[in-house]
């Protein structure tokens, strides 16, 4: 590609795959779109140039019919896979988008951003449903296939920082409830800002990467289980 | 010509109100936003609960009025004082370019300070003001290089000085004439304070020629001398006056060298070791006791009520700090904490506990301690914290990290005074907290002492309703989660729906396979041997 790719997925058949473009060098930010059924010698099937914010992270909508961006400027967007047509946006965080995830049965999104917090939407409608909130920037956040927890991974980026605490391992990926937006547990450990969570599909485990190089995964104890909110 | 209009009376409700607080929370003011928000919040017992909010309240920074009547925000056209239960606009000042203020003791007075200097307004820098009318009362032009304020006050009001070069001018108000048209001539004067609860000056010369330095109390208006101390190999001398006005300490820099700088009259000082001289104002004749100190001093504070100091000496990493207790006839060392990481010390406004801190540089050590026998109650951290700021009843602190300090993590903490975390706030570039003061205490000492001594009355009324406003906020916050998820059900109904209808797609995109349930299979473990080789050893006899 001409530029640097940022983000990049499988849809849900496995028959298409798209990556997204960086904005520079004098050429746009653009989504393309790949069917694996008809690679015509390398060309994409469809390119939808992205004249507005640059794109910072991406995911397939539900049944390929639309691809969901999030934007330096902190919009999330639906763009029609057959058009190349904006259908949806919204504009809920202040700062640009780090991660999209989608929940096991595609009906919700959570987004990580820079503005130190996470959000979760409706994916169909991009809702506004939940906010999550921390004091350092976002890096990405997971939903759990079998609770109503969610997990937040972030971390101040090593250029804003002159020292930190002389605690070490201070890095920590958080635990909200879903629906109370209380967080209910950390896990410290990394030593490094936090670039990526992930939920096993099983949910009895997730795992962290870094930008200290370390991926860690952690598998639950019995009283994640048992833990419960009064409500 | 006409006479003037009377105008019409302008109410500005009750100024005292927030005193009448039910529950006896204090008010603070919290600027944020890099400057861009003012708020004042209640500091109500989970969370602080918004009161007022404007945005560019001030352009710059806000100041409490001593008694904590008034809020004062800056403008580039002046400053403006603000009020009541609306926080109302109560009076204007117009001082062009204003970067400074200060109010009397007794909030009659305010004076401002602007740099700029007006030849068509003939505008002086600076200028002072009758808050209730809002009339210039006098201006000032600056003369030399001072620190603000370069007016003081005299607590009750009645007098303000200022020194010129060789000069200590006392004025009275409300006339703002000079004191008995004279001031009063001081060769070298080089500091002066008044005592916070009498009209009692302190001033002191450093050495001249082979005359030593001295450290002088006089009356006001009288000018009579009650106290003078004579000082040698003075380098430097800084006053601190007790909070109820009952002691002095000068803090006394000595030299045991000095040399002549050219021909300036500058001296270079080195091998320096200090002392603290302590005036006992109360007593007849104002006796002084001295403690020496070996090493350099940090800081220094007095209780604000009572008999103790304390401060820290030391140098980096050997910092101690020490207490001391002034009894009749010696002043006695109660203790002294060893290797802390300290740089400030805050004292309880209502005396006893003390907060030793290490701000900025230090990375936020707190630690809270216990006066009366110096014991350590907690030691904790607010990493990167610039200030530290207790509520004026004692009761509360604040640590917090300005936006002006320190770009990340901007936010304020909330601890009682034994040291335990209550609550911490972020705030997007938070810059300054501010307790609203209040004003001294209506009831008479022999009231205080009924109420003290009645104690375990009230304490079973407040554990009453402390117990009731637990139970409720439990029972909300139930309520308020009990809503949320029920809203989050229908939304999970919907979605559910949603997914079974959509079933048939998920086939189609996936050729078929039913992944929905897709579970990992069960691995049976089989163990199977296979034969690998066969060896003959002979075992030698």
């Amino acid at each position: 590609t001409a530029t640097a790719v940022r983000t990049c997925g499988f849809s849900f058949s496995g028959r298409y795959i798209m990556y997204t473009t960086d904005k520079t060098m004098g050429r746009p930010c653009e989504i393309h779109i790949f069917d694996l059924n008809d690679i015509r010698n390398g060309e994409p099937t469809m390119v939808i140039p992205i004249s507005s914010s640059k794109i910072t992270s991406a995911v397939w909508g539900p049944y390929e019919e639309y691809i969901i961006t999030g934007h330096e400027n902190g919009e999330i967007c639906h763009y029609d896979l057959k058009s190349g047509d904006k259908i949806n946006s919204c504009k809920e965080h202040s700062k640009q988008i780090n991660d999209l995830q989608l929940s096991k049965d595609m009906s919700m999104l959570i987004s990580a951003s820079k503005d130190t917090t996470a959000k979760l939407f409706e994916t169909a409608t991009l809702g506004h449903m939940k906010t999550y909130k921390t004091e350092r920037p976002v890096n990405s956040a997971s939903l759990s296939p079998i609770y109503d927890h969610v997990v937040l991974g972030g971390g101040q980026e090593a250029m804003d920082v002159t020292t930190t605490s002389t605690k070490v391992g201070k890095f920590d990926a958080r635990f909200y409830h879903l629906v109370f937006e209380e967080e209910f547990g950390r896990v410290k450990g990394h030593f490094g800002p936090i670039n990526s969570t992930a939920f096993h599909p099983d949910g009895k485990s997730y795992s962290s990467g870094g930008e200290d190089g370390y991926v860690r995964v952690h598998y639950f104890d019995p009283s994640y289980f048992d833990f419960r909110f009064e409500f | 010509w006409e006479p003037p209009k009377p105008k019409p009376y302008h109410d500005v409700g009750n100024l005292r109100y927030f005193l009448q607080e039910p529950d006896c929370y204090d008010q603070f003011s919290v600027i944020y936003d890099g400057g861009d928000r003012t708020a004042i919040f209640k500091n109500t017992a989970r969370e602080p609960v918004l009161i007022e909010e404007r945005a560019r309240w001030t352009e710059t920074y806000i100041r409490w009025s001593p008694q904590g009547t008034y809020l004062a925000t800056f403008h580039a056209k002046g400053i403006a004082l603000w009020g009541g239960e609306k926080f109302e606009q109560i009076m204007r000042f117009s001082h062009p370019g204003v970067q400074l203020i200060d109010f009397s003791p007794c909030e009659r007075y305010m004076v401002t300070f602007s740099p700029i200097l007006s030849t068509q307004e003939d505008q002086q820098q600076i200028i002072i003001w009758d808050i209730r009318t809002g009339m210039k009362k006098r201006g000032f032009h600056c003369e030399t290089q001072s620190t603000w304020p370069i007016l003081k006050w005299s607590n009750d009001g009645s007098y303000f000085g200022r020194i010129t070069p060789d000069t200590l001018s006392v004025y009275e108000t409300p006339s703002m004439g000079l004191l008995e048209k004279k001031s009063l001539k001081i060769t070298g004067l080089r500091d002066f304070s008044w005592s916070p609860s009498d009209n009692i000056i302190a001033y002191w010369v450093p050495e001249q020629q082979n005359v030593p330095a001295r450290v002088t109390l006089i009356q006001m208006p009288s000018r009579q001398e009650l106290c003078i101390k004579n000082l040698f190999n003075v380098a430097d001398c800084k006053m601190h006056w007790q909070k109820n006005g009952d002691y002095l300490c000068v803090k006394v820099d000595r030299y045991s060298k000095a040399k002549k700088i050219d021909e300036k009259d500058q001296f270079k000082y080195s091998g320096l070791y200090y002392n603290f001289e302590l005036f006992r104002i109360r007593e007849k004749q104002i006796p002084v006791d001295k403690v020496e100190v070996k090493e350099n001093v940090i800081a220094f504070a007095w209780e604000p009520v009572g008999s103790r100091f304390a401060f820290i000496h030391g140098e980096s990493p050997r910092i101690s700090v020490s207490f001391y207790q002034i009894r009749p006839g010696k002043v006695e060392t109660i203790k002294t904490l060893e290797r802390k990481q300290a740089n400030h010390l805050f004292w309880s406004p209502a005396g006893q506990f003390i907060v030793l801190a290490g701000l900025r540089n230090m990375n936020g050590v707190l630690e809270f301690v216990d006066a009366s026998d110096v014991t350590v109650m907690a030691q904790t951290e607010h990493f990167m914290a610039t200030d530290v700021e207790w509520d004026s009843t004692g009761r509360y602190v604040v640590s917090a990290v300005s936006w002006w300090g320190h770009k990340v993590d901007n936010g304020y903490w909330i601890w009682s005074f034994q040291g335990r975390l209550l609550q911490k706030i972020q705030l997007e570039r938070f810059c300054q907290l501010l307790w609203r003061p209040r004003p001294p205490s209506l009831l008479s000492i022999e009231q205080m002492r009924a109420i003290k001594k009645n104690m375990k009355k009230y304490t079973e009324q407040f554990e009453v309703m402390d117990r009731l406003r637990q139970s409720n906020v439990s029972t909300e916050i139930l309520e308020k989660r009990s809503e949320m998820m029920n809203e989050y059900k229908s939304f999970r109904e919907r979605a559910t729906e949603e997914w079974e209808s959509m079933k048939y797609r998920r086939l189609e995109l996936r050729d078929g396979v039913d992944t929905d349930t897709l579970e990992y299979e069960e691995n049976d473990e089989e163990i199977v041997e296979f034969l690998l080789k066969v060896e003959e050893v002979v075992v030698e006899e």
